[in-house]
Order: structure tokens, then C-alpha cells, then sequence
């Protein structure tokens, strides 16, 4: 370690440490900076992290500078304030002062550090300022305002070094320099998107949602991406019950500081037309399912159970979808009544390309958790030879009849189909009884990803007051079924999921925002015991 | 087509000839990468072709398998390379402070009105372009210019003159000669 | 002057001596048959930094200095640049190397790179200098039909392969971290520093980089020794140097000088430049190609050239290039000239020169055409300070000292652009700027 002072108080670090990371680390805050970012090599172009060292007659960028034992910093000068001052005239000289119409505004370094440290005397003094290309699309998701780029080059290290696929360059030189797709190229790859969460000010902004929310009306909770196994660490951003984006969550364990373009547009899934207000109930003289409300949908469940009587058997198909909470309760509470759990999973189901950046062939967000859970896949045959006037089958968070035609036709064997689902889908017009559950952005929940990490996704959204929580449907049904529960909530579900499992005992508490290494924890207790 | 799949289909249509093709092996050889490799290539392009036409970046990135965007960079960075016709005859006048000193200026106007070509103009034939360009390292001999590979130093405007009648005399013996082989070849 | 011995410039006035025939008839190559078979590659680097010679490309680092901080066994390749992208208004020297006596760089560099170890080495020269890229490439080809390249050199078990690699127009790419990039195949932009490219350079090896004249002057320091390089000049630059010298004098051309010779004797010598043509008197003079501050007529007259001297008088030896300023010009207009220049060569990587470079230029330009605003003085002063020592290479510092002497040693020329009386309305500053300090 290293004793170094930054702005007259004393601090260790290791030697060799980036200084910017010491000093934001010291202060709580970063140094003004647009070019430097952890996640991408270092570019020292847009000079504003300048810091006064005692000893070097210059003033040195941080970024570029290590940690050196009995280093003196100041970062509070006169003299690095006027130079920061006068690097943000610079930057301001040609810009737009496009704020008003700009979806930065609120969110924009440029902004902020004007606001922070700027000069307010008029020194903006040119004639004309230069033009170079607007409100240019450069990507199916990605919108260019090169008049507005301050050149931090984030975006073109982005394509070299992460996604590795070279779509954008700076052309020409001097202040003529302006970022931009080749001739013929688009910002086509998986991740285009990451590009606007990098972009300081709002020269890349995304196509998806320009103009549709002031930033500063955005709530923000914890959660994670449910796209893929990979299990992204993501924030919701909401405000008055919708969903407008999904941003990165920064987590070196999962996902770094990245996102796939897939993944941040699937907000929209979770506010499809299709979603229910209330459960459905099919008609029985024209076979529609009809929106209903809970008493006559579980009043429909009820006749069943009392018409087959002891001949009655009962089917379970869980999903990898759902939460872990769900998938204990559902696998436990019901089978307690007689049910039998046939598969968490078609088996082969929901597969995709998988990719060495982010992208999982494993297009659910729990198949490992289910796994840990013991539970395990099926296949269509089963299903079909489950099927029967007696049988009752209940799905959980599974539109069985969109993934395989020969699922869809074993439903319609079944004496009773009970689907819970957040939206009308295909199994919903098979059901007998639809009952409206909610989206993973509407509750608090546990997914294990393809490493064996346990992640929480909170609560973001109200969702639709007459569908119910997938715990709550699980205990009512199971009450139906004559078998109550002990638990009430979610936590309460995982404290008893991690008595019964040794595997998943790490999940007694509460889950920290990074999450949880299953089997680190595991290996841990190995050792102790 | 997209326009991708049209520059793409461009690129497929250039080679160079035997003669460049076996210097492009060697400078491929030799450099110690193909990024390396990239202006010493254009600089065979521009010599084969006159400027970079069309697809021939694109071409030049798939020939060294380099992304198309760096080669967009550099030709877009150094003012050598040319996405258009430069001219026969570019005229490219130093504007820089030894050669201002020496009357530059006068001599950029006198070729100007010479030619009716203001500074980064080309003529409609081709023929004569006009540029102002920095310093050539012949401060002690100006004022001056570059065409092609030479310079014209201790310039006056007599001097541009005689030149200028000599490459237009020049252009006009080969239009001559190539029409004539034309004729021969049609009869 | 006649006792100086012609290091650089002997054979300039020699026809043909391009060739590898003529060169050898004069002695060249000697250095390097002597050399190669009997000396370690250290010992060329400790003759070297005994002579003291420096780096003549501008920084006028000591080379031996440099090369010593090569590391010995990192395992990587060495690489050797030589820089000719010669592109310093005001200085044509290399070219003349180039030109007349390219076998005297290739000699070396060849014993430079024996010195540092080295085995691949590039001469990057500017694209507009076509022909003698042509030239240059023709001498390469005779040394190894020679058997001065290639592997095993003179039965010294030494091998050194040689490039000559054409430029494509860009004053940065002179720049050692700029050239270097450029060579990798990137756009010529400098590199942040650390790490320096003797450790990180040219593919992440260790590469040293250096001027043609620098490398030109080593053959006769391996053939006379140090001693006798460090008896001409002065102590602290010993050596001889090329000037070139441009502007209204009779007789402007490159000359070979002995470090400490006066300015004046470079202008007025019989030798030299023999004095100011007719009807103009001297005004100012730039002692070192354009990026170095501006000398009066007055001080012109009292400063040696060399880089003590020249340091001390508030300006620098730089690249050598001298270029004189008659009566007959003015002062705004050759700024101009110039601003403009580093406001189109500025690579565009770091914001204070990019902008800053553009904004000079504006500015001046502004004020020319009657234009500026009052208050334009204290703004390009203020540009200036935001440039100074706050990039990453020194194209934006080799902007802010013409700026700034032309405008201090010449005010009266540039007050005399602005308007006069009433500030105009939209440069009124705010009452509070000056304490908003945060």
C-alpha cells in the first residue's frame, strides 16, 4: 500500500492505482472526466481530470497517472480550477445548445460539470459555430447528433474493444473531427445500445426513447434482466406505473457495465396490449375466454375438484420464468395436496445464440434456479400421456401452446386447464380458467443465472389492481385443494426454501443488490464443516 | 441492393496490375502487420487508379482484413489521399509563412485568374486543380508548388504561365494522340 | 568557418553523390566498416553521449540519453524511426539530406540501430518529398545490394531490415508518439504519456525515434571521435547544426553552423545569408521554425544560435528553421499565416487544441477583416492559457508562442485591428464573473 494526500488529507491505496480511481474513491466523487471510463482503455483526450501534483511542474491528467507512495495531490487549486474552467469553454464553444429538445438534459456531463465549475462571464465568443451532421440514425436503436459529440471517444473504444466490430470512427482532423458510421455501415451489433449509456452528452441518444420522458421524472429500482440466463443487472426506470427503459446495473460478476440491446428493449414486454386486468374464464357454449372476475374464475375450479371428486388428478408445470419463491411454493405447496409436478421446462425450449460477450443461448432467467430446486424438465409425450378427462392441468407462468403444437394439442385433453399468466397468450384461449398473475417488474422475486448466482428483483411497478401476485395464487389454490401454508410473502418463501435446501441456504436474509454466489457459499461451508 | 452490398459488389470489382500486385505481395510481406500495411496500399491505389474511387476502401479493407472504418480514418486524416478526382495538374501553392513572406498570395491570385479555379476548385475537364497548401520544406526557394511528384520553385508569375502553357500543350498532344489511335482502332 | 569540418553538408555540393559509388568515393561507409565488425553496440551508445550530440528534430533531447533508456531483455523486437516527415514552416534541412546524401542517413542509422540493438527500422518520410522517397528507396536497395542491410552485416553478425515508408500529408505525424501511430497503420494522433515509446512504442515494443539529421551526424562521430565532435559548438551544445534560412534575405538556403554562431552572422554573413534584399530592413526574426517565440530585429542581433542561448533569450533552437521577417510585412497577417496553419494540422484528439486552435485562428482572422471585437486581445490570451500545458503533445504550445510573442513584442501592430470606444453590446461580461470562482 501507498500513503498518498489528496487535498491535505492522508489516504492509502495501492501503489500503481489508477489516481482517478483514488481520488473518486478519496472524495466520494469523480474528477470531471468524459473520456475515462473503467470499462474501456485509457484515452487522456478530453483533459478535464487535471490534477496538481507537488513535484511536477504540469498538471497531470488523473486518469493517466498512478498511485505513487507520498504522491501530493490537489485537486482543489486555483490553478486546476481555472484550467477546468477553461477546458469547458472549450468543449462548449462549438456546442448546440440543443438542451431543450435534447433527451441528455438531466443526465448530461456536460451539463453538470458547467453547473459545477463553469465560467459565467461570455467568453463563448465565435462567429459561427461549425455544423456537422444531425438527427442522423445510425443503427436501428441508435440516433447521432455529431454537432453535440465532445470526442471522448468512448463510443469508438466501445466498438474496438468490447463488441469488437469497428461500426464507428472519428473522421477527418482538427475541429473538423466528427464520429460517425463508415460509408455503407450501420451501428448493427448486439450492443449498439450501450454506446448511448456511454456517450456523455447526448450525441448518441437512443432511437427507442427519444422524446418520450423528461429524466428528471424517472424512478429508478433494482433488477434484473430476464432476457436471459446471463441474468444482467439492470435498474427499471419508471414513472407514473410505466416502465420507460432498462439501464445497466453495474456488477463485475455479471454483466461489467453492459447490457444487450435485446435485453434493455424488453420493457416493452412487460407492457403488452395483451396484458390482463382481471382472469379470464372460457365460455363453454362458444369457447371464448372472456374476461371474469376471481370469485367465478375460482368458483369454475371448485365445480371441477367436487365433479372428479377422488378421481380427480392434478398436474403441475412450473416455468423457468418464474421466481424461485414461485417455483418452491408451487412445487411444494400443491403437490402436498396430491398434485404432481411434471417439469419446470419443455425440455429444448426457448433456446437462443449465444455469444462470448453477454448473450446466453438459454433464453430464461431460472433454469438454473429450478435446477437448484431439484425440479426438472419434460417433454410433450409426458404431457400428453398426463392428459385425460380426471386430469387438471395447472401452468404457471408457461404459454405451453405457443412453444410446441404438440403441447398445444395435449392441453386439449385435459379435463381442466388453470393457466396463470400476466397476459392473454395462446394457452389463455386453451384454458379453461385464466387467472391474471403479474410481470417480474411488479414483484419481488429470486433468480438463479447460469453461473449460479442468486439476484433480487424488486418491485418496480404497480401493474393492473385486479391481477394478484403468483404467491397469492398458489395459496388460494392451494386452500382450495384444502392445504394452507405457513408463508405469507416472498421472504418468508425463500426463509423456508433455504431450511429445506442445503444449496440454497445462503438465500435465508435479505440478498445484497450484487447478489449472491451460490456456489461460493457452498464451497465455503464444505470447508468449515 | 443496400448500399453495403453495393460498395461490397464495387470492391469485388478492382485488382491492380501484375506489376502493383507483386509490390503488394512484397509491402504485405515486409510490414509487420497488415494495419501496417494500410497506406503504403493506398498509396499503390491511388497510383493505379488516380484517386480512391468507390468501393476501393472497401476493397483495400478486405484485401488486408482490416474494418472498413480505419480505412476511412485515414483517408479522411491525411490530406494526400483523394476521394475525387485531384486533377491531372493539382496545382497545390504553399500558403505558409517563408512562401507568404515571399508573395505567395500573389502567386495563388495569378493562377487563380490564370485558370478561373478559386483555391480547392477543380475544372469541369479534369484537367487543372488549384490548392493552398502547408508547408513543402522549400521555404528557401519560394514562393513555389507542388504537382505531382515535383516541385516548382522561385515561382513568378511569368513562370506559371510558361507552365502552365506546357502542360495544357502537353494534355492536349496526348487527346490528340489518343484520338487518333481511337480512329485507327475503329477503322 | 573554414576550419569547421562539413559533418552534415560535405557532400551537398557533390554531383551524384545519392549514389552509393560516388558516397564511398568520398569515404562514406567507412564508419561503418570500421564499426560494426570490432565494436559493441554499447560502445557506439556511450560514444554518442560523450559527444553530447542532441536531437535535432526540435526537442534537442540527448540522444545518447535516449537510447539508453532502451531496456535490454524484454524479449520484444527494438524498432528504429527515423523521422523525416519534416514539416516545420521555415525548415527544408532534411530534405537536403534526403536529396544529396541519403546514404550518409542510411549510414546512420545503421550504427544507431547497432547501437540500441535493433532490427527493423523504418524511414518515414512526408508524402509530399515523393521523388525522394523514390530516392531513398533506391539508396536502401544499393546499401543491401552492398551488404550494408540484410542479416549479417560486414561478417558482424548484426542484421538490420530497412523500410521505407511513405507519409500522407499531416504535420503531426512528426510528433514521435504521432509517427509512431501513424506507422501502425492508425491516423497519426500522439499518444498519452507515460508509458514513453522507448519502453512502449511501435506495437507496444521499445522504439526510439529520431530525426535524420541526428542520425546523419552519428558516422562521423564514430569515425573522429567524441572529443572532436565536442570541439566545435559550445559545452552545452556541441556539434554542428543545418539552419535553414528563409525570408527577404539574398541568399536563403540550409547551412551548416557550429552551435553558438550569432544569429546576425546567419543573416548578414558573407558566408550565409548575406543580408536583407534591397529596400527592406530586418523586423523580426524566428530563430527556430515556426512553433518557437518570435525575436525583435533588436534581439535578433544579440542571440547566439544555440539552445542555451537561445533558451535564455526567451526562445528556442527548435528545428533550426531561421526565418527571417522584413519591413515590408506585417505582423497580423504572418500570425494569421501561421494560426491557420496549426488550426489545420491539429490532429482533433484533444479538446484544448482542437478547439482552441480554431478559435485562434477565427480570431485572428476576424480581426484582419476589421471585425474583432474589442476585447479580442485579452481572449486570444485567454485561449492561449487554456492551451498551454494542458494537451497531450505540443502542437497546441507550438501555436501559443507565436501567438503570444508575436502579440506582446508587436502590440502595436494588432491594437491597431481592434475597433476603438464603445465595447459592442453582446462581449458585455457579467458583474460577477470574476468572483464565481467555485
Amino acid at each position: 500500500m501507498a500513503k498518498i494526500t489528496i487535498d491535505g488529507s492522508e489516504h492509502d491505496f495501492p501503489a500503481g492505482m489508477n489516481l482517478f480511481d483514488a481520488v473518486a474513491q478519496a472524495r466520494g466523487e469523480a474528477l470531471p472526466h468524459f473520456c475515462y471510463h473503467e470499462g474501456l482503455s485509457i484515452a487522456g483526450v478530453c483533459r478535464m481530470c487535471q490534477v496538481e501534483v507537488e513535484g511536477v511542474p504540469k498538471l497531470l491528467i488523473a486518469c493517466n497517472s498512478k498511485v505513487q507512495e507520498g504522491m501530493v495531490v490537489h485537486t482543489k487549486t486555483e490553478r486546476v480550477q481555472t484550467t477546468v474552467k477553461q477546458i469547458l469553454n472549450f468543449h462548449l464553444l462549438h456546442h448546440p445548445v440543443d438542451c431543450p429538445v435534447c433527451d441528455q438534459a438531466g443526465e448530461c456531463s456536460l451539463q453538470d460539470f458547467y453547473m459545477k465549475h463553469g465560467l459565467y462571464d461570455a467568453a463563448i465568443d465565435i462567429d459561427e459555430k461549425l455544423a456537422k451532421g444531425k438527427v442522423k440514425p445510425i443503427g436501428a436503436h441508435v440516433m447521432l447528433d455529431a454537432e453535440r459529440c465532445v470526442l471522448c471517444t468512448r463510443c469508438t473504444r466501445f466498438t474496438s474493444e468490447v463488441t469488437k466490430t469497428h461500426e464507428l470512427g472519428i473522421f477527418n482532423r482538427g475541429n473538423h473531427s466528427e464520429i460517425d458510421v463508415a460509408p455503407g455501415k450501420t451501428l448493427d451489433n448486439a450492443y449498439s445500445l450501450n454506446t448511448v449509456d456511454l456517450c456523455p452528452v447526448g450525441a448518441l441518444t437512443s432511437r427507442d426513447f427519444r422524446f418520450k420522458r423528461r429524466v428528471w421524472w424517472l424512478e429508478s429500482t433494482d433488477s434484473v434482466c430476464n432476457g436471459c440466463a446471463t441474468g444482467c443487472n439492470m435498474q427499471i426506470h419508471h414513472s407514473d406505473g410505466k416502465a420507460y427503459r432498462f439501464k445497466p446495473r453495474v456488477n463485475r460478476d455479471v454483466n461489467d457495465w453492459w447490457m444487450c440491446d435485446h435485453g434493455r428493449l424488453l420493457y416493452h414486454d412487460i407492457q403488452v396490449e395483451e396484458r390482463l386486468e382481471g382472469p379470464l374464464v372460457r365460455e363453454s357454449e362458444s369457447g371464448l375466454a372472456l374476461p371474469g372476475n376471481w370469485n367465478t374464475a375460482y368458483a369454475v375450479i371448485e365445480s371441477k375438484l367436487s365433479e372428479l371428486g377422488e378421481a380427480r388428478k392434478i398436474y403441475l408445470v412450473g416455468s423457468p420464468h418464474c421466481t424461485l419463491e414461485e417455483l418452491y411454493a408451487f412445487s411444494t405447496l400443491l403437490p402436498a395436496a396430491g398434485a404432481e409436478f411434471l417439469g419446470y421446462r419443455l425440455a429444448g425450449s426457448e433456446r437462443g445464440i449465444a455469444d462470448d460477450l453477454l448473450l446466453d443461448g438459454d433464453l430464461t432467467p431460472n433454469a438454473k434456479g429450478a435446477a437448484r430446486l431439484g425440479l426438472r424438465e419434460f417433454d410433450a409425450t409426458a404431457l400428453a400421456a398426463a392428459a385425460g378427462r380426471n386430469a387438471i392441468l395447472i401452468v404457471l407462468n408457461n404459454d405451453l401452446a405457443a412453444l410446441s403444437d404438440d403441447c398445444a394439442k395435449a392441453l386439449t385433453g385435459f379435463g381442466l386447464v388453470v393457466h396463470i399468466r400476466d397476459r392473454a397468450d395462446r394457452t389463455a384461449r386453451l384454458a379453461h380458467v385464466t387467472l391474471a398473475g403479474r410481470n417480474f417488474a411488479e414483484k419481488a422475486g429470486t433468480f438463479v443465472n447460469r453461473k449460479g448466482r442468486a439476484q433480487a428483483i424488486e418491485r418496480a411497478l404497480e401493474g393492473p389492481k385486479n391481477a394478484r401476485d403468483e404467491l397469492r395464487i398458489i395459496r388460494e389454490l392451494g386452500s382450495l385443494l384444502g392445504h394452507s401454508p405457513v408463508w405469507k410473502d416472498a421472504a418468508d418463501v425463500r426463509r423456508e426454501m433455504a431450511t429445506r435446501h442445503d444449496g440454497l441456504a445462503a438465500l435465508a436474509g435479505a440478498i445484497p443488490t450484487a447478489g449472491v454466489d451460490l456456489d461460493a457459499r457452498q464451497a465455503d461451508e464444505v470447508g468449515h464443516g | 441492393m443496400s448500399e453495403a452490398e453495393g460498395a461490397m459488389k464495387a470492391a469485388a470489382a478492382f485488382a491492380f496490375s501484375a506489376e502493383r500486385e507483386a509490390r503488394f505481395q512484397k509491402l504485405v510481406e515486409r510490414y509487420p502487420t497488415n494495419f501496417s500495411a494500410l497506406m503504403p496500399t493506398l498509396w499503390l491505389c491511388q497510383e493505379e487508379w488516380g484517386w480512391l474511387k468507390p468501393g476501393v476502401p472497401e476493397w483495400v479493407a478486405e484485401r488486408l482484413d482490416v474494418p472498413v472504418s480505419r480505412v476511412y480514418e485515414l483517408i479522411t486524416f491525411y490530406t494526400m489521399y483523394y476521394t475525387e478526382n485531384p486533377g491531372r495538374f493539382n496545382l497545390q501553392v504553399c500558403r505558409n509563412v517563408s512562401c507568404h513572406l515571399m508573395g505567395a498570395q500573389r502567386i495563388v491570385k495569378h493562377l487563380s485568374g490564370r485558370l478561373g479555379l478559386a483555391p480547392g476548385q477543380t475544372d469541369d475537364e479534369g484537367l487543372f486543380r488549384l490548392e493552398e497548401a502547408e508547408c513543402l520544406g522549400a521555404c528557401g526557394m519560394a514562393p513555389m508548388m507542388q504537382v505531382g511528384n515535383r516541385y516548382y520553385e522561385n515561382l513568378t508569375p511569368e513562370k506559371c504561365d510558361a507552365l502552365i502553357e506546357t502542360w495544357m500543350a502537353e494534355a492536349t498532344s496526348d487527346s490528340l494522340r489518343e484520338s487518333r489511335a481511337e480512329e485507327a482502332s475503329d477503322v | 568557418m573554414s576550419d569547421m569540418p562539413r559533418i552534415l553538408s560535405g557532400n551537398f555540393d557533390v554531383p551524384n553523390c545519392h549514389r552509393i559509388d560516388v558516397y564511398e568515393s568520398r569515404g562514406g561507409y567507412a564508419a561503418l566498416r570500421k564499426t560494426l565488425p570490432e565494436t559493441l553496440g554499447t560502445k557506439v551508445q556511450e560514444e554518442v553521449k560523450a559527444a553530447g550530440l542532441r536531437g535535432r528534430g526540435g526537442a534537442g533531447f540527448p540522444t545518447g540519453v535516449k537510447w539508453g533508456f532502451v531496456p535490454k531483455d524484454t524479449g520484444k523486437p527494438v524498432y528504429f524511426l527515423v523521422n523525416a516527415d519534416e514539416s516545420e514552416p521555415g525548415t527544408f534541412k532534411d530534405r537536403f539530406i534526403l536529396d544529396y546524401d541519403p546514404h550518409l542517413m542510411i549510414e546512420g542509422t545503421i550504427l544507431s540501430c547497432f547501437a540500441v540493438n535493433c532490427h527493423d527500422a523504418f524511414i518515414y518520410i512526408r508524402g509530399e518529398y515523393g521523388w525522394l522517397v523514390d530516392r531513398v528507396q533506391e539508396a536502401v536497395d544499393e546499401a543491401y545490394a552492398k551488404g550494408y542491410l540484410g542479416k549479417n552485416i560486414l561478417g558482424s553478425g548484426f542484421d538490420l531490415e530497412m523500410i521505407v515508408h511513405k507519409g500522407a500529408g499531416a504535420y503531426i505525424c512528426g510528433e514521435e508518439t504521432g509517427l509512431i501511430n501513424s506507422l501502425e497503420g492508425k491516423k497519426g494522433q500522439p499518444r498519452i504519456k507515460p508509458p514513453f515509446p522507448a519502453l512502449v512504442g511501435f506495437l507496444n515494443c521499445p522504439t526510439i525515434v529520431n530525426n535524420v539529421e541526428t542520425v546523419a551526424s552519428v558516422p562521423w562521430i564514430m569515425s573522429h571521435g567524441a572529443e572532436a565532435y565536442r570541439a566545435i559548438g559550445t559545452e552545452r551544445s556541441p556539434g554542428t547544426k543545418l539552419f535553414s534560412l528563409s525570408g527577404p534575405v539574398k541568399r536563403p538556403g540550409n547551412y551548416e553552423i557550429p552551435l553558438g554562431l550569432p544569429l546576425r552572422e546567419l543573416i548578414f554573413g558573407e558566408d550565409f545569408g548575406q543580408g536583407m534584399l534591397d529596400g527592406i530592413e530586418l523586423k523580426a526574426c524566428i530563430p527556430g521554425g515556426s512553433s518557437v517565440p518570435v525575436l525583435t530585429a533588436a534581439e535578433s542581433m544579440e542571440v547566439n544560435l544555440d539552445y542555451e542561448d537561445l533558451a535564455a533569450k526567451g526562445t528556442m533552437l527548435g528545428s533550426g528553421g531561421c526565418i527571417v521577417i522584413g519591413s515590408d510585412a506585417h505582423m497580423p497577417e504572418v500570425l494569421k499565416v501561421l494560426l491557420q496553419f496549426y488550426h489545420h494540422e491539429s490532429c482533433g484528439q484533444c479538446t484544448p487544441c482542437r478547439e482552441g486552435t480554431g478559435w485562434l485562428d477565427m480570431l485572428i482572422g476576424r480581426m484582419l477583416k476589421g471585425k474583432g471585437h474589442q476585447r479580442d486581445l485579452e481572449l486570444l490570451e485567454r485561449v492561449c492559457a487554456g492551451m498551454a500545458g494542458t494537451t497531450i503533445c505540443v502542437l497546441a504550445d507550438a501555436a501559443v508562442m507565436p501567438a503570444r510573442s508575436f502579440i506582446s513584442k508587436f502590440k502595436h501592430e494588432f491594437e491597431a485591428l481592434l475597433p476603438k470606444g464603445i465595447e459592442p453590446e453582446d462581449y458585455v461580461p457579467t458583474a460577477h464573473s470574476a468572483e464565481q470562482s467555485s
